[in-house]
């Protein structure tokens, strides 16, 4: 039985129409004060779709039909006069207008680990301070106060190459991302659970049967003291994340936000455009939470029909066969977001970013396949405060580097950040007491792609 | 005698006489003592020299549940924790840490714990689980006969790969002697996965920045990667088309490798340069484990013992455990420390139980956990998350089923269909280390409203709480008295018995006043596993 703490209950919260065993002091206070999110017509939000495994550039947005290196894949005309991308992008091919690609990206870490925390911090792991990723970092700036849902979501990500690089770091536990569907392979978890509606469900938010709404709040209350008590002897961000985690858990129960995650809400004809794989739901998903005010979603594209792990875009072997599946669900799945974002008025306050760890050799192995590349690869920027209908910098004829603009990841990170309307020099307290600015110093936003 | 009562005085929820003895409980050992002693005054050392001021020792229920944690897998039992908390002797300390490594338990706990570090694929990829069964049966096996580390090194090392044991591998009921044979299934069976994995886990090497070219920072060139890699160099795979690629074939007298995508070949080298003595009719494998076990080896002792080390403080001797050369974070606490720890571990034969023995006496062991600020140099102990494994089997001892689960190898399958399994699924993801593990809103909303913990809090439903609340013999302190025990492996405060009755007094304040009490009680109990105490290890 379905039984969400509606609105009605968290009425008589507010009124504090409760038996005396609660006080609404302190966590309970911002418990009833939390608001259902509603979003408004200026407030910013950021979608990254994170292609777990680093995606070859050459078969994608940077085409080279004319050179060996290039495959067998051929380029195909856009809706932009002069810019060509890979045949498997045809419906993104009709959107070229709104995409900023950039073709210059160069970077120095080959390491998935390494890449993914560099791609997703903005800066070189090792060292002393744990960086906080970039939905936690622009999820807090863009943070409502009062909000019900978590400020950073993470739909089917594969953390285990680089957990750091997931994280909130030294800005704590208030900005983990809520994840939902970790570890899913395209169709199933890991029992086997086909239905992706039920995969991108937060699971557990209904007070077992039997426990009447007072006793809940009561108790929580309770469990809530005793972590205080034990965190007077014990500081420390370990047990304050426990204790965090467990008032955005009770937060999150009685939210109506969360019905955000429920798909069977929508069409099946909406649900079929975006394609029925976990991609293509999780983009579903994403648009109805900034839709709810969550300033961050990432959605992992990790595995496709026919190529079933965690970092699918890892192709070493079998590159152009691996590509092709994976794009047959980017497209739909990306051109969908676009269209469904646009149709509802939020394209233009919603920047998307499209990135991987690193990219993949210009010269083809033995296997059929492309090894870790980060000299000369591509991202694109779509959406919010972009300028889309261009491509930024250029590659040599066979791909192995940039002739012209080169961009490295601080910059990429500083053009987001000014995108979404943040500064990126902006400082937060590191926990060894520095201020840490959001992106590195020496980043120079790319002016010719912000509007 | 009610059936109730009966069952609260032999679930020693209830203590009628004094503690029964056991017959011939282990000793400690002499030899584990002295290393202890070694470690304590190189510790003690490094505290003075350093100006750092220990924390206190830990109380005994401290002590008893880290222990327990770290030896066992799970949280002691109400009956345990009394017993010790009773015991008036000074060696009590002692003869536990001895009395654990004799139990099953620490068999299974330490298999849970390899089996992460050799088989991770199997928590990621549910499409590996089913060759953990197999795996964890040999695992079993060698810490049940507590097997030299070195021995079950080389087995590993040097297993058999054929048509046998590729059966073996999709039917681990077949009769016969399990292998450890889904370690090379798991990273199917290429030269680079096996290579970076065996350095890593068994030399604390990271070689695999250097797979694809030479790292300008590293350590390590691709001719040394590509040279240990060698060493597999003869496994071969067959494409059963399922997209599994089974190893069943080894060309024994391969002991040079092609780099892929070049020209190159390079033959079988030792990173660290040694000429690899090879012999008549030995394999390629055989000679790598030969000399990763042999005297002369510079890294296999040290990087066991730091693993073990980082098992029970949190952190390692040298930190990261999987890179202690070469690294651009590379830090050593301990230098001297971790040469005498490891000297000691070859002069007893790679004996693991000596190791756990010796640490888990150390003074730094038993330091408590409470405190502020930096704790440089083990001078306090830290939070440490609990794995997934540990997590189920404490709240199963916390509710009064310590065994949820029998020897039952399939019924430990992760995938089974099983409340443990599904637990594990949700609670074996993390990944970093245990100092650093963040609770996240999905756990905490599958433990405050998930059917597990439901039943083990639910009056009518757990057998802890129905017989505490039914019993006669219970007042209403000493039932909270019995549920802290249960739970936390102490005795409550003052001040937390007076909260805890204060709750259930507010309570009870109602319609059906007995029914109140019963319920709040519940809800402390529920609270009480819950809270952070009693979710991590401290």
């Amino acid at each position: 039985m379905n039984r969400s703490l509606d609105v009605s209950r968290r009425h008589f919260l507010r009124t504090g129409a409760v038996s005396t065993a609660i006080t609404m002091s302190g966590w309970l206070g911002d418990l009833a004060r939390a608001v259902p999110e509603t979003r408004s017509k200026s407030q910013r939000a950021c979608i990254l779709l994170w292609m777990n495994g680093g995606p070859s550039q050459m078969d994608t947005w940077d085409p080279k039909p004319g050179h060996a290196n290039g495959g067998p894949i051929k380029a195909i005309d856009t809706k932009v006069p002069g810019i060509r991308i890979s045949e498997h992008f045809p419906r993104l091919a009709d959107r070229a207008d709104k995409l900023a690609i950039v073709r210059g990206m160069s970077t120095k870490e080959a390491d998935h680990g390494r890449g993914s925390y560099l791609l997703r911090t903005g800066r070189v792991p090792g060292g002393p301070i744990h960086y906080p990723s970039v939905g936690s970092f622009v999820g807090k700036e863009l943070d409502q106060p009062d909000a019900e849902l978590p400020c950073f979501v993470s739909i089917a990500p594969f953390r285990f190459l680089s957990p750091e690089a997931y994280g909130p770091g030294f800005l704590g536990p208030r900005y983990a991302p809520l994840v939902v569907g970790e570890n899913a392979l395209d169709g199933q978890n890991r029992n086997g659970d086909k239905d992706i509606a039920q995969l991108l469900k937060v699971q557990d938010l209904d007070l077992p049967k039997g426990i009447s709404d007072t006793r809940g709040l009561a108790r929580a209350d309770f469990r809530d003291g005793l972590d205080s008590d034990f965190l007077t002897d014990h500081p420390g961000s370990v047990g304050e994340g426990h204790r965090t985690a467990y008032r955005r858990a009770n937060t999150l129960m009685r939210s109506s936000s969360v019905k955000a995650f429920d798909l069977t809400e929508e069409s099946h004809v909406l649900r079929d455009k975006y394609g029925r794989n976990l991609f293509g739901q999780g983009c579903l998903l994403a648009r109805r939470l900034v839709e709810r005010g969550v300033p961050f979603v990432e959605v992992t594209l990790s595995s496709a029909p026919g190529v079933n792990n965690g970092i699918g875009w890892d192709t070493h072997g079998e590159n152009f066969d691996s590509v092709k599946r994976l794009c047959s669900v980017l497209d739909p799945a990306w051109a969908a977001l676009m269209d469904d974002l646009s149709d509802r008025g939020l394209l233009e306050t919603t920047t998307i970013i499209w990135m991987g760890e690193f990219g993949r050799t210009p010269k083809i192995n033995p296997q059929r396949g492309r090894d870790h590349w980060a000299n000369s690869w591509s991202t694109v920027l779509a959406g919010g405060g972009i300028k889309g209908g261009q491509t930024i910098g250029k590659t040599s004829d066979d791909g192995m580097e940039v002739k012209d603009r080169p961009v490295n990841v601080p910059d990429l990170l500083a053009t987001v950040c000014k995108a979404v309307g943040i500064d990126p020099t902006k400082q937060n307290d590191s926990m060894i007491g520095r201020p840490i600015r959001l992106v590195e110093p020496t980043a120079v936003p790319m002016k010719e792609v912000l509007s | 005698m009610n059936r109730v009562s009966l069952w609260l005085i032999t679930s020693g929820l209830l203590m009628l006489a004094g503690p029964a003895s056991a017959a011939d409980p282990p000793k400690p050992s002499t030899e584990a003592v002295a290393l202890t002693a070694r470690i304590d005054a190189l510790l003690g050392a490094a505290w003075t020299a350093n100006k750092i001021v220990p924390a206190e020792t830990a109380t005994d229920g401290e002590f008893l549940r880290r222990v327990y944690l770290d030896l066992a897998g799970r949280i002691p039992t109400v009956t345990e924790t009394r017993v010790f908390l009773a015991d008036k002797s000074k060696d009590k300390r002692q003869r536990v840490v001895a009395e654990l490594l004799q139990r099953p338990t620490y068999t299974a706990h330490m298999t849970a714990v390899w089996r992460h570090l050799l088989l991770p694929e199997a928590d990621s990829n549910f499409q590996f689980s089913f060759i953990s069964i197999g795996f964890e049966t040999w695992l079993r096996e060698q810490f049940a006969k507590n097997a030299g580390y070195d021995q079950m090194v080389r087995e590993l090392l040097t297993t058999p790969v054929d048509q046998q044991s590729q059966q073996r591998l999709f039917n681990p009921a077949t009769p016969g002697k399990q292998t450890p044979i889904a370690f090379y299934f798991a990273k199917e069976a290429k030269a680079e996965n096996l290579a970076s994995s065996a350095a890593r886990i068994f030399l604390g090497l990271r070689l695999e920045c250097a797979q694809c070219h030479d790292h300008p920072f590293a350590t390590w060139t691709r001719d040394q990667f590509w040279g240990l890699a060698a060493f597999f160099g003869g496994l071969q795979t067959q494409d059963r088309g399922d997209g599994f690629n089974i190893p069943d074939k080894e060309i024994l007298d391969r002991r040079e490798l092609g780099i892929p995508g070049t020209e190159r070949v390079v033959q079988a080298t030792f990173p660290d340069g040694a000429e690899p003595q090879w012999k008549f009719k030995v394999g390629p494998r055989q000679t790598l484990a030969d000399w990763v076990i042999g005297k002369n080896n510079p890294y296999f002792a040290r990087a066991t013992v730091n693993r073990v080390w980082a098992q029970m403080f949190g952190i390692g001797l040298v930190e990261p455990v999987d890179e202690m050369v070469g690294g651009q974070d590379t830090k050593s606490h301990h230098e001297g420390l971790l040469d005498e720890l490891a000297k000691s571990f070859v002069a007893h034969k790679y004996d693991l139980k000596f190791l756990f023995e010796a640490i888990a006496g150390s003074k730094a062991y038993q330091l408590s956990s409470r405190g502020q600020g930096a704790a440089p140099l083990y001078s306090r102990q830290l939070l440490r998350g609990l794995t997934g494994e540990q997590l189920y089997d404490s709240l199963s001892a916390a509710t009064g089923q310590p065994n949820a689960f029998g020897d039952d190898p399939f019924a430990a399958f992760n995938g089974g269909n099983n409340s443990r399994g599904e637990f594990l699924t949700k609670f074996g993801q993390h990944t970093g280390k245990s100092t650093e593990y963040e609770t996240s809103i999905i756990q905490a909303l599958t433990l405050m409203n998930g059917s597990f913990v439901d039943a083990a809090t639910n009056p009518s439903r757990s057998q802890l709480l129905s017989a505490v609340i039914e019993s006669p013999f219970f007042n209403e302190k000493s039932r909270i008295e019995t549920i802290y025990l249960a739970a936390m492996s102490r005795m409550p405060t003052e001040l937390e018995l007076e909260k805890a009755q204060s709750f259930i007094g507010r309570a009870a304040a109602s319609d059906d006043p007995k029914k109140a009490r019963n319920e709040a009680l519940a809800d402390v109990f529920w609270s009480l596993i819950n809270s952070v105490e009693f979710v991590f290890n401290h």
